[in-house]
C-alpha cells in the first residue's frame, strides 16, 4: 500500500476524533467559567451544583482531547517527517509556543482545578478555571496559527530548499487565520451550548429530579448556541472570499486557477493539482447544518413562561439536533484539509514530499493500531459521558466534600 | 543559542522522566494484587499532579519541533516502533487513570487498572529503547534520513527499555511510600527496596551489552560520561534502597527520582556534539547546531521562553505545593 494514502487516512482519523472532543472541551469549559463566576459572585448553591455536574463531564471529555492531541503532536515527527525537514523553521514555531504557552498551563491549571475544590480558596478555585479557559483558547490560536499557514506560507523564505522565518507578524496577520479562528471557536460554542441545552432537555423529557437546575442550564446553552451561530456563519461566509483569493484550486474552476496550475506544473512537473472533488460535496452539506442551526434562534422566544419546556416537542428537537454540530464541524475540516491537497504546505510543499521514508507495513500497523486504539476509548468515552449525564447532578464525584471524619486511617472514601 | 536550547530540551524530557516516570511506577504497581493500599487510593497519590507530569512530554516535544525541527523528524521516524510503543502507553496511561473511577462496576474498573499497567509498561520500554537507540547510533544515509528500522533489534536497546521499566517501577514504589498514610509506609517501603535488586540487574545487564557493542562504543564521543551513567545510577539505587530500609522516604525518593532525571541529559552528553551517531557513513551524523531551527526561529521563541519558562516552573511549584505531604483520608480522591 502506499505510505502516504496510510499517512494522511491516519492524519484525518486522529484529527477527527481530535475535534470531536476538543471543540466540546472548549464550549464547555467557556460556559463552567460563566457558571462559576455566577456562583462566587451571587454565593447561590445552584450555580456550584451546576459547576459540578457539567465540570465532570468537561473533564471525561477532557481525557479524549489529550490524547488524541498528544498522538497528533507525535504523528508530525512519525509520519510527516518531511514537514519538519522542510518548514519545520516556521510551522514548528507557532506549534512549540502552543504546548508551552497554552497546553502545558492548560493541564497543570485543571490537575489544581479538580482536586482543589474544599481545599483552596474560592477565589483562587475560580482563577484556575480562567485560566483552564483562557489556556483553552490560547491552544486554539496557536494551533490556527499553524493551521492558516499551511493553508497560505507566509513569512518566510526559503535557502537550500527549507524554508526559513523571516516575518513572524505574518503568520499572525494571515488571512487564512482570523476568519478560520472565529470560525473555530463560535463552532465549539455552538457545540458546547447545544451539548449543554440537549442533556438538560433530555432531562426535562424525562422529569427527573433537579427541574430548576436543568431549567437553567438548558436556558444558558441554548442561548450561548443561538448567538454563536450567528458569529459561526458570519466567519464562515467571510473566509470564502480570502480564501477562493489564496487558494484557487480549494473551490475549483475560474481563471486563476487555471494560472496557478499552469505555474505548478511548469515548476513541478504535470500531475493533479486539484483537490479531490469529495471536500466540496462536504463543504456544502456543511453550510446546509449552519443554515438549519441557524434555527435555534426560532426556540429563544418560546425561553418565555418556559413554554420551550412545556410544550415539550422543542426539547425533542435540540436533543434530536445534537448530532448536527459534530458532523458539520468534521466537513468544515475535511473542506479546509482536503481541499489544500495535494499540498502539505500550499503551494510549497506537496504532501508526498513531506511523508517520512517508513515503510508501508509499520505505518499501517500504525494506522489500524491506533485508530483502533483512539476509536475504542472514543466510543468508550462517550458512553461514561452519557452514562454520567443520564445520572444527573446528584453528587458528582468532582468536587465532592471531603468526609467529615477526622480520623485519616479508616476512610472507607478510598476503597 | 543552539546549546541553550539543547539544555531546555533536555530539561523538559528529564523531568517528563522524573515526574511521568512516577506515573508510570504507580500504574505498574496496580498489577499488584492485594488488600492494602487499593487502586483508589494508589491513585489518589497521584492526584492533583498527574495532569501536570505528562505535559513535560507534550512540552518537550514541542521544542523538539520548534528548535530542532530536523532531529524531531528523522528520531521520531527513525525510532518508529518504539515512538510507537511509548506513545501507545501514554495514551492508555492518560486515559486510564483518568477515567479508571468514573465506572462504578468492580470489573470496568479492573480493566481500567489492567489498561494503565500495560500503558505504564508500554512507556517505560518505549522511552528507555528510545535512549538506548540514541547511545548505538542509527543507519543514517547520506541524504539525512534513517534506513528503516532495524538497528533497534539490538540486546543493547531491550535491555535498556528494561532497565528504564525497572528504575520506574522503583520509583512510582518510592513514591508512594512517601505519599501514601504512614500506617502503609512500611509495606510500601520493603516492596521498593525489594525492586532495587531487580533494578540493579537491569542496569548493570544494560552496561554490559552496551559495553560489548561495537556500535556503543564507535556512536559514544565521550566515554567518561557514557560510563558515568550506570555508575550513578547504580549508587542512586543504593542511596534509595538504604533510605528506604531507615524509613527516609524523602531521600529516597529524591535518589529515584536523580536517577530517572540523569539518563536523558548523560546520553545528550556523551553524544555531543552530535546527537543522531550514522553507523552507515561517519560524515552523515546530524550535529545538534546542524539539526536546530535558524537563528530567527530560535530567537523568536527565546525571547518567548524566557519569561514563560519560570512561569511554568512557578504555576508546577504551586501545585506541589498545595497539595504537598502525605494523603490522608481527608484529600479529595477524584481519579
Amino acid at each position: 500500500m502506499d505510505p502516504l494514502l496510510l499517512a494522511r487516512l491516519q492524519f484525518a482519523t486522529t484529527t477527527s476524533i481530535h475535534f470531536l472532543f476538543v471543540a466540546v472541551t472548549l464550549g464547555l469549559v467557556t460556559l463552567l467559567v460563566g457558571l462559576q463566576t455566577a456562583g462566587f459572585l451571587t454565593g447561590k448553591p445552584v450555580y456550584e451544583r451546576l459547576t459540578r455536574f457539567w465540570g465532570q463531564l468537561y473533564v471525561i471529555n477532557y481525557v479524549l482531547g489529550i490524547a488524541t492531541g498528544i498522538v497528533m503532536e507525535f504523528q508530525f515527527g512519525l509520519n510527516w517527517s518531511g514537514l519538519s525537514r522542510y518548514v519545520g523553521n516556521v510551522f514548528g514555531a507557532p506549534l512549540a509556543i502552543e504546548t508551552l504557552v497554552a497546553f502545558f498551563l492548560e493541564s497543570t491549571f485543571l490537575g489544581m482545578w479538580i482536586f482543589g475544590w474544599h481545599r483552596l480558596r474560592r477565589g483562587v478555585h475560580l482563577a484556575l478555571l480562567w485560566g483552564v479557559a483562557i489556556t483553552a483558547y490560547a491552544s486554539a490560536f496557536w494551533i490556527m496559527v499553524a493551521n492558516a499557514w499551511l493553508q497560505n506560507p507566509v513569512g518566510y523564505e526559503v535557502r537550500d530548499g527549507v524554508a526559513h522565518l523571516t516575518d513572524f507578524g505574518a503568520l499572525l496577520t494571515n488571512p487564512t487565520f482570523g476568519m478560520a479562528f472565529g470560525h473555530v471557536i463560535s463552532a465549539s460554542l455552538v457545540t458546547g451550548g447545544l451539548l449543554m441545552a440537549a442533556v438538560s432537555a433530555w432531562h426535562l423529557l424525562r422529569r427527573t429530579s433537579d427541574y430548576a437546575l436543568f431549567r437553567t442550564s438548558l436556558r444558558l446553552g441554548l442561548v450561548t448556541a443561538a448567538l454563536a451561530v450567528s458569529t459561526l456563519q458570519g466567519f464562515g461566509f467571510a473566509q470564502f472570499g480570502p480564501v477562493a483569493q489564496l487558494q484557487p484550486t480549494k473551490f475549483g474552476g475560474g481563471p486563476e486557477r487555471d494560472t496557478l496550475v499552469a505555474d505548478w506544473t511548469a515548476r513541478y512537473g504535470p500531475g493533479d493539482w486539484d483537490p479531490p472533488v469529495l471536500s466540496n460535496v462536504g463543504l456544502g452539506f456543511m453550510i446546509l447544518i449552519g443554515f438549519t442551526l441557524g434555527a435555534l434562534w426560532l426556540l429563544l422566544p418560546l425561553l418565555w413562561r418556559d413554554w420551550i419546556i412545556r410544550l415539550r416537542f422543542p426539547l425533542w428537537l435540540i436533543l434530536l439536533g445534537l448530532p448536527l454540530p459534530f458532523v458539520a464541524m468534521l466537513l468544515g475540516w475535511i473542506a479546509r484539509e482536503v481541499g489544500r491537497q495535494p499540498w502539505a504546505a500550499y503551494g510549497l510543499l506537496p504532501t508526498a514530499q513531506a511523508v517520512s521514508p517508513v515503510s508501508p507495513g509499520l505505518m499501517l500497523a500504525s494506522l489500524i493500531g491506533f485508530s483502533l486504539l483512539l476509536g475504542a476509548l472514543a466510543v468508550t468515552n462517550w458512553t461514561l459521558l452519557a452514562r454520567h449525564a443520564a445520572r444527573g447532578a446528584y453528587d458528582p464525584a468532582l468536587g465532592r466534600p471531603p468526609a467529615p471524619d477526622t480520623d485519616p486511617h479508616h476512610q472507607p472514601v478510598l476503597v | 543559542m543552539e546549546l541553550a536550547w539543547y539544555a531546555l530540551l533536555g530539561l523538559f524530557f528529564a523531568t517528563y522522566l522524573v515526574l511521568g516516570g512516577y506515573d508510570y511506577g504507580v500504574g505498574l504497581l496496580l498489577a499488584r494484587r492485594g488488600p492494602t493500599p487499593g487502586s483508589r487510593a494508589t491513585l489518589a497519590a497521584l492526584g492533583p499532579f498527574f495532569l501536570g507530569n505528562e505535559v513535560w512530554l507534550v512540552a518537550a516535544v514541542g521544542i523538539l519541533f520548534g528548535a530542532f525541527p530536523r532531529l524531531e523528524g528523522e528520531l521520531l521516524s527513525g525510532f518508529y516502533p518504539a515512538v510507537l510503543a511509548a506513545l501507545a502507553g501514554v495514551v492508555l496511561v492518560t486515559a486510564g487513570v483518568q477515567l479508571r473511577s468514573r465506572p462504578v462496576s468492580g470489573t470496568a474498573r479492573a480493566g481500567w487498572d489492567r489498561v494503565v499497567v500495560v500503558g505504564g509498561v508500554l512507556a517505560a520500554l518505549g522511552w528507555g529503547a528510545v535512549l538506548g537507540g540514541l547511545l548505538q547510533g542509527v543507519p543514517l544515509s547520506a541524504d539525512g534520513h534513517v534506513v528503516g528500522v532495524g538497528h533497534l533489534a539490538t540486546p543493547f536497546v531491550a535491555a535498556a527499555g528494561l532497565a528504564l521499566l525497572a528504575l520506574v517501577a522503583v520509583h512510582g514504589a518510592t513514591f508512594l511510600t512517601l505519599r501514601l498514610p504512614a500506617a502503609e509506609a512500611p509495606a510500601l517501603a520493603r516492596l521498593a527496596a525489594g525492586l532495587v535488586p531487580a533494578a540493579l540487574v537491569a542496569v548493570g545487564a544494560a552496561t554490559v551489552l552496551g559495553v560489548l557493542s561495537d556500535r556503543v562504543r564507535a556512536a559514544v564521543a565521550r566515554p567518561a560520561v557514557a560510563v558515568l551513567l550506570p555508575l550513578a545510577l547504580v549508587a542512586a539505587l543504593l542511596t534509595a534502597r538504604a533510605a528506604l530500609r531507615r524509613g527516609r522516604a524523602g531521600v529516597a525518593f529524591a535518589a529515584t527520582a536523580t536517577a530517572l532525571a540523569l539518563p536523558a541529559p548523560l546520553v545528550g552528553a556523551a553524544l555531543w556534539p552530535r546527537i543522531l551517531v550514522s553507523t552507515a557513513d561517519p560524515a552523515a551524523s546530524l550535529t545538534v547546531a546542524e539539526a536546530a531551527a535558524g537563528r530567527p526561529t530560535l530567537a523568536l521563541l527565546g525571547w518567548l521562553a524566557l519569561p514563560l519558562v519560570p512561569a511554568l516552573l512557578g504555576f508546577q511549584a504551586m501545585c506541589w505545593w498545595v497539595f504537598r505531604g502525605r494523603i490522608d483520608g481527608r484529600a479529595p480522591v477524584y481519579w
